[in-house]
């Protein structure tokens, strides 16, 4: 927008620009601050979804403090950070750099991206849908999974994966491995197309093994993108819902409960609509805390770079 | 996401339409409200259009339509699941329909009952004699006193029912020689004969409500009517009692034996009726929904029913309710339409289609099966047999059972999980 200057007077320049933000503003402002503001207040109530809202002040997180049901969901939704953040970022850390240094170099530019596509196919798939295909899968008795081990002779491996407390968490893991390892492996792939070679040749004249041209030379390179991807999963990890209501719906038992689908199973099933808030709440707080942690630490590390 | 060219395509047509039909929609809406010789019935429901009460439901539209010429019922198709969700929203506003089928117990209807946003029906009920068709357990899901079903005002009425019973494979139990049980012994006595030739004798699923009613069903072995109503209505169940007890124990213990395969833990309830129709296992207890289903789906063997051997009560109940919202427009429209559900003709529609009529004549059931049935649907109704579910009881319950019983079925103590349902019932009927 170019205004017509008006002669006598210093514009500032960056005046303009605070205009371009109120479409974005008045979209958080309703679909984010407002509902997060009536969340909040309703978690201070006791309330069944329709009709009088009754007022009982911390009555809801004194609760929440004691059910152990809560906590024990806490302590998975820690198992699905670790599968849906850690192992993720690791793995596409190697997966990436393989597709990109060796893939792509001994097969063609061609080959890696037909492999990095087919790595970030589960990203793109409906969760529904995957959770029908995985139910097939690990179905006891006659499951894919089950008689393939059958078939190779070992049969005796056959489980009931999702039906045993023992197993179902770590079953459940290792599918969100498999669904969210394409992010990072994309991200990450992008990241090493801007690093410099001849940082890497130089390395290698020096005469660093593969190994450790990776970790000190490469990863250093792109460690803003390893700092975006850690910080995304997590914060889908910590707001995951659609994986357990359609692969456990958190059972066995409670052994796949995490707080997401407690709040959801309190707020609708339950008709006790400010516990489920009081849940939601926390997870939010606790999303929150996580984020600021990590940008802060990001931000330490790009002041020691500089 | 990428669409394709001729999904895109697709895309844009569909939005399109939708446009139209909102538009055309509220053209409609327009038009009746300046003209008053057109009127129009906005009715819900979430039943397919294939079921015996899809069936059933669209005849009643056209019986009611050349009943009142000059009003047009504009049915919309919903999902259970939505209206579970968004109901009390909905009926609070002006969108709210003339009549909607609602799910029946008190953390659906008896809320939105308690909350007044529901038609007190006891006027028509009177003025229809509805409640000459709608009695005993049946009638206990239409009324609600504070919420808390079984007394007071009429609220919902339902136009079928539902009850549970033990589908068999009769091509199975000749080829094990096995006999229809009569006594409970002889209910265990062939579920060993099973085992022994390496066969699952029940069907069961554990991730959702069949595993449930094996338990209740147990526990209702060893129950009579009060103890229905104290664990029911009265908020005062013990689980530490015999029956609950029992249940439990015998519930694990029957895993163990293999009379339920331990690996149905993580299945579904459509898995269970895979396992059947599969011929896989020679029995399974569950409710009358299943039977429209198996008679369209299972050709490869005769089946047949049995109530579960030995027990006066089972699960069941009246089905879903036709409710009138407190801000239907055509009130007295939307009762006259509920009178023609209860028919004689739309009733026998619903057992010929393998549904459980309320109020049918048995004389018009021409499908000897359903005819069946229908009476052992009535036997149970007068002997006031029919206990409802499980779940019942307190909101949300559903999920504290299906967590229980698959603890109960992975060899978790029956003492600890049955104290652990003891404080959820307790949470729940303290909200």
């Amino acid at each position: 927008m170019a205004l017509p200057l008006v002669p006598g007077r210093r514009r500032n320049p960056d005046r303009g620009y605070p205009f371009f933000l109120i479409p974005a503003a008045v979209l958080f402002t309703a679909v984010i601050a407002v509902p997060f503001v009536m969340n909040v207040g309703l978690s201070f109530t006791k309330w069944q979804g329709v009709g009088p809202l009754h007022w009982i002040g911390l009555g809801n997180y004194q609760r929440l403090w004691h059910d152990r049901t809560f906590w024990a969901a806490f302590e998975h939704n820690v198992a699905i950070v670790i599968a849906m953040a850690l192992i993720p970022t690791a793995l596409g850390l190697v997966v990436a750099t393989a597709l990109f240094d060796y893939i792509g170099k001994r097969f063609g530019p061609r080959t890696a991206s037909v492999l990095r596509a087919c790595v970030y196919l589960p990203q793109v798939m409906p969760l529904a849908v995957m959770g029908v295909v995985w139910g097939w899968i690990l179905a006891p008795g006659d499951g894919v999974l089950n008689s393939a081990l059958r078939d190779i002779g070992l049969g005796s491996l056959g489980h009931d994966w999702l039906g045993d407390p023992h197993t179902a968490l770590y079953t459940v893991m290792a599918i969100l491995v498999w669904i969210q390892l394409g992010f990072p492996v994309v991200v990450f792939m992008a990241g090493l197309q801007r690093t410099d070679p001849a940082l890497n040749e130089a390395a290698e004249l020096d005469g660093a093994g593969w190994w450790r041209r990776f970790w000190h030379v490469v990863v250093p390179q792109i460690r803003p993108e390893i700092y975006v991807v850690l910080l995304m999963c997590t914060i889908a990890a910590l707001k995951a819902f659609a994986p357990i209501y359609v692969l456990t719906r958190g059972g066995p038992g409670i052994s796949t409960d995490i707080p997401s689908y407690y709040s959801y199973q309190n707020f609708f099933e339950k008709t006790q609509v400010g516990y489920g808030a009081a849940i939601a709440t926390v997870l939010t707080l606790l999303t929150l805390t996580v984020t600021t942690a990590f940008i802060i630490v990001q931000n330490r590390h790009q002041d020691q770079e500089r | 996401m990428f669409l394709s060219r001729s999904s895109r395509r697709r895309a844009v047509a569909i939005s399109a339409a939708l446009a139209a039909v909102s538009l055309g929609v509220a053209g409609c809406g327009k038009s009746t409200a300046s003209g008053s010789s057109s009127k129009v019935l906005k009715l819900w429901h979430y039943e397919a259009a294939d079921s015996a009460m899809g069936v059933a439901w669209n005849q009643a539209i056209k019986e009611f339509e050349q009943k009142h010429p000059g009003v047009t019922v504009r049915f919309e198709q919903k999902t259970f699941e939505q209206l579970e969700k968004t109901a009390p929203m909905v009926l609070n506003s002006s969108d709210a329909p003339d009549i909607l089928e609602y799910n029946k117990g008190d953390a659906t209807a008896g809320l939105l009952a308690k909350q007044g946003l529901l038609t007190d029906l006891s006027g028509a009920v009177a003025q229809y004699g509805w409640d000459k068709k709608i009695t005993g357990n049946i009638a206990a899901t239409s009324r609600y006193t504070n919420g808390v079903m079984g007394s007071g005002p009429w609220y919902g009425i339902p136009d079928y029912g539902e009850y549970g019973m033990v589908y068999y494979n009769k091509d199975m139990f000749a080829k094990y020689g096995v006999k229809v049980p009569t006594t409970f012994a002889e209910f265990t006595a062939a579920m060993d004969t099973f085992v022994k030739a390496g066969v699952t004798p029940l069907a069961s699923a554990g991730a959702e409500y069949p595993a449930q009613q094996y338990l209740y069903n147990l526990a209702l072995s060893k129950a009579d009517q009060n103890w229905v109503n104290q664990y029911q209505i009265a908020g005062k169940a013990d689980f530490k009692d015999a029956a609950w007890t029992g249940a439990a124990t015998t519930l694990a213990d029957w895993v163990k034996k293999g009379y339920i395969a331990k690996d149905s833990v993580s299945q579904k309830a459509t898995d269970m009726g895979n396992a059947f129709e599969s011929g896989k296992s020679p029995m399974m207890v569950s409710g009358s929904w299943w039977y429209g289903t198996f008679e369209s789906e299972i050709k490869g063997f005769a089946w047949d029913t049995f109530l579960w051997p030995g027990n006066k009560l089972v699960p069941g109940s009246g089905g879903n309710l036709w409710v009138i919202p407190k801000n239907s427009k055509n009130a007295a429209l939307a009762e006259d339409f509920i009178d023609i559900t209860l028919q004689p003709d739309i009733q026998a529609l619903l057992a010929n289609k393998g549904a459980v009529p309320v109020a049918a004549n048995a004389s018009d059931i021409t499908d000897p099966k359903a005819k069946e049935l229908v009476q052992n649907f009535q036997t149970l109704q007068a002997s006031n047999g029919l206990a409802y579910y499980p779940d019942w009881p307190v909101p949300g319950f559903y999920d504290n059972l299906t967590a229980a019983t698959q603890d109960l079925m992975n060899g978790k103590s029956p003492d600890s999980v049955l104290s652990g349902l003891q404080s959820a019932y307790n949470q729940g009927l303290s909200q």
